[in-house]
């Protein structure tokens, strides 16, 4: 461990110019700097034992009951009964496919959008580069829901600016727009793509700050041109900052439930209430009242998501722990 | 190391905090399970009304006839195919109070779940309304019988009857289908010779009930609280299938829905469809402002060999009763009921939908056709009346909402030119599997 970061979780991205500090003694600890640990740790704490933890720990005795049906109303210890009663669901696969499909064309997009903007960004110093780095996040700064409404605009043929467009490929209201399954994939690319991209772009932006400005002069003194910059010196030294954007969108990519909720309202309901996994947990709950099974689903989800974060957080590098 | 050492002390720490939590959940919520059975309590006689917008004229007019009430109204989310409402009462069974003393529902499939086992809320009206419902035709209430027993009071019938547009119609020396198969026909025809104009709506919730419920297709058979009959294969069904397939084939219908915001402009091409009672004053006259004197209603279409009528119904609205309450809270409650079923002055003075108290109805008829809006004024609220005798029985709300389905799967068909038989397919399967989340057995004959 070269790194002198106390607790690897907390720990600001380390610096991946790997310029070795004078490192303490393995793992001496003194007692003020524990207490010190604790006190930053404990608001983070109490907030992890109440949203998290506990939430948790009620999924999970909820997941192991039976739910009350008609014929039996009462509540008893079923096992993994609900778990079964989501994984047979004829919807259960379904939702998966269909979160795929939006992942496998957003994604990609996502992180080419993010890479090659932080890129231009960072590659235009002073004020230009400042002031596209600024247009790149209005998006994302506009709250969900006002996000969703411009949307709603531009896809809407009776309103939208692109009326000429979708008229041309045969579109004439915003339930042929919407209601397509080929359109869908492409539609909540475009949404997720503009309103997480400005995000991104900043935070990728913060990673190429990061590198010190002595490897760029050497490498600029050795006869690289800006390409040469790019391609062999910040694009490699950013690599953590992709790895955790990709598995930060792919995360949420999981959890969509808002804008496939709205768009069906906008689609007079021809999509599919249960359309993502998450929406089929609501509907366990909501329209089936079957709360273990809703519990059920969150825990698959939880264990999903829960994996792509261990990886971020042991693979990607940017908590600064691995080995150099 | 240390480091390693303290991260393994907070897991720790946090495991025990979490099965501390455990053990204080699983005490806290024990009671969650009960369901139903509750005492019934008696507030001294204040009452709270839930309404949607459209019925807080109704619970205001009850206000102003009864002062010596205390009555607090709620207005409530009135989207048809919400599913907030069903989630809040599942939570006021869990906590054994909070339920409304009368409430209009705003999906006539809510009361599957108000009279289920589970929520149980909708009281009995059977004895302590009996007065009332003589005043109602069997069939115009049919959709409250559940079990024997009336469970709610029909706000306003809305039986489908036939609409066309009788200055289209004059024009063009076309007369008016008399059977389905007729009108199947005829719509072709007029696509063919009038290339834009529709001769129906496919793409809304209400689009089952219209062309499958009038055939008498066996989607909402109710057999008892956990047996439904779903069966598509059913002769009904596959004439009123090859009727919207000639329909879709021949251009004739939109693939819209007559709610939808692009259906202002379709329907101004609408010559003739089914069409509940209550297109004629909210979609043609205030929504799709359609000039007056232009469409007219007629006696709903036969199948061919059938000796009668058969025609769907779109909605007309529920009003329900708790059955946790009793007392003077209880008699206050039963007053609102009453008053909003019989009186005139919401059903009459106020309403713009065919009352479903028989009784008050030609009083509201002749309210209505003083404002002398459609082609055939007369004749049409003489088929406004009758129709709802046409409207077959065996058609139950159910927990799953086949209208809800038939937007999912069949619109999204017709929408990306898919054909109707892979919408039909697709609505098949669905409300089986559909019906099987809602933990009912489905028998397919």
């Amino acid at each position: 461990m070269t790194s002198s970061t106390i607790a690897p979780d907390r720990a600001r991205p380390a610096r991946s110019a790997g310029t070795a500090q004078p490192s303490r003694k393995h793992g001496q600890l003194h007692r003020s700097e524990a207490r010190g640990a604790w006190t930053l740790l404990a608001p983070y704490s109490v907030l992890l034992l109440v949203a998290g933890i506990i939430p948790v720990v009620y999924a999970l005795v909820t997941a192991m009951q039976t739910p009350p049906t008609p014929l039996n109303p009462t509540v008893s210890f079923g096992g993994v009964q609900s778990f079964i009663t989501v994984v047979s669901d004829f919807r259960f696969l379904q939702t998966f496919i269909n979160i795929f499909s939006v992942i496998i064309v957003w994604l990609p997009i996502m992180l080419l959008g993010i890479v090659g903007l932080a890129l231009l960004v960072h590659a235009s110093p002073g004020r230009f580069g400042g002031t596209m780095r600024f247009i790149y996040y209005i998006p994302g700064a506009l709250a969900g829901i006002a996000n969703f409404v411009l949307w709603v605009y531009l896809l809407n043929p009776a309103q939208s600016p692109i009326q000429g467009f979708l008229n041309a490929i045969g579109l004439d209201t915003i339930k042929a727009v919407v209601a397509s399954p080929a359109n869908l994939p492409v539609i909540l690319a475009g949404m997720l793509f503009f309103q997480g991209v400005g995000t991104w772009i900043v935070i990728v932006n913060g990673g190429l700050n990061g590198i010190a400005d002595e490897v760029l002069e050497a490498a600029a003194i050795d006869g690289a041109n800006a390409w040469n910059l790019t391609w062999h010196i910040k694009l490699p030294m950013i690599r953590p900052w992709i790895g955790y954007a990709a598995l930060m969108n792919l995360a949420y990519g999981f959890q969509l439930f808002l804008e496939p909720y709205l768009l069906d309202q906008v689609a007079s309901n021809a999509l599919p209430d249960q359309w993502s996994p998450n929406q089929l947990g609501y509907a366990f709950a909501f329209s089936n009242f079957n709360f273990p099974a809703a519990a059920a689903m969150s825990l698959i989800l939880l264990v999903m998501t829960l994996a792509i974060g261990l990886l971020i957080v042991f693979r990607s590098g940017i908590f600064g722990e691995e080995e150099r | 190391m240390k480091t390693r050492g303290s991260r393994r002390t907070t897991v720790k720490t946090v495991l025990v905090a979490g099965v501390a939590s455990t053990m204080f959940l699983l005490t806290a919520c024990s009671p969650a399970g009960t369901t139903g059975d509750q005492e019934q309590t008696d507030s001294g006689g204040k009452i709270t009304v839930w309404v949607d917008p459209p019925r807080v004229p109704a619970a205001e007019a009850f206000v102003t006839a009864h002062p010596e009430i205390e009555t607090n109204v709620v207005q409530i989310d009135g989207t048809v195919g919400g599913k907030n409402l069903q989630q809040q009462f599942a939570q006021f069974n869990q906590a054994g109070k909070g339920w409304p003393d009368a409430i209009f529902f705003p999906s006539n499939d809510d009361i599957a779940w108000a009279t289920g086992a589970q929520i149980n809320y909708a009281a009995d009206l059977t004895d302590d309304m009996a007065t009332v419902l003589e005043g109602y035709d069997p069939a115009v209430n049919a959709p409250c019988e559940i079990d024997d027993k009336i469970r709610c009071l029909r706000n306003d019938a809305a039986p489908d009857v036939f609409w066309y547009n009788a200055t289209f119609f004059a024009e063009n020396g076309y007369s008016v289908p008399k059977t389905w198969e007729e009108y199947g026909d005829l719509a072709v025809q007029i696509a063919a010779e009038h290339p834009g104009k529709i001769s129906g709506f496919l793409g809304d919730a209400y689009a089952p009930d219209r062309y499958l419920w009038a055939s008498g297709c066996p989607t909402n058979a109710r057999q008892s609280e956990t047996e439904v009959t779903i069966n598509l294969d059913d002769p009904s069904c596959v004439r009123a299938k090859d009727l919207i397939n000639q329909l879709v084939e021949g251009n004739a219908a939109s693939t819209l829905g007559i709610f939808d915001a692009d259906a202002a402009t379709a329907g101004l091409e609408l010559v003739m469809s089914p069409g509940a009672v209550w297109w004629g004053d909210y979609l043609f006259n205030q929504t799709w402002k359609i000039p007056a004197g232009t469409m007219a209603g007629t006696t709903p279409l036969t199948w061919d060999g059938e000796s009668e009528p058969s025609t769907g119904n779109e909605g007309g609205g529920l009003w329900g009763m708790s059955s946790h309450i009793t007392g003077e809270q209880k008699k206050n409650a039963l007053t609102f009921m009453e008053f909003v079923a019989t009186d005139p002055a919401w059903q009459v003075e106020l309403t713009t939908g065919l009352p479903g108290y028989g009784p008050v109805q030609d009083a509201w008829i002749e309210k209505q056709s003083a404002a002398n809006y459609f082609a055939e004024n007369a004749a049409t609220f003489e088929a406004f009346k009758e129709a709802a005798s046409y409207v077959p029985g065996d058609h139950a709300y159910m927990l799953y909402n086949t209208g809800g389905i038939w937007a999912e799967t069949v619109t999204p068909a017709l929408a990306s030119g898919d054909t109707f038989d892979a919408g039909w397919s697709a609505f098949g399967d669905e409300l089986v599997n559909q019906a099987k989340t809602f933990g009912y057995t489905v028998q397919s004959e």
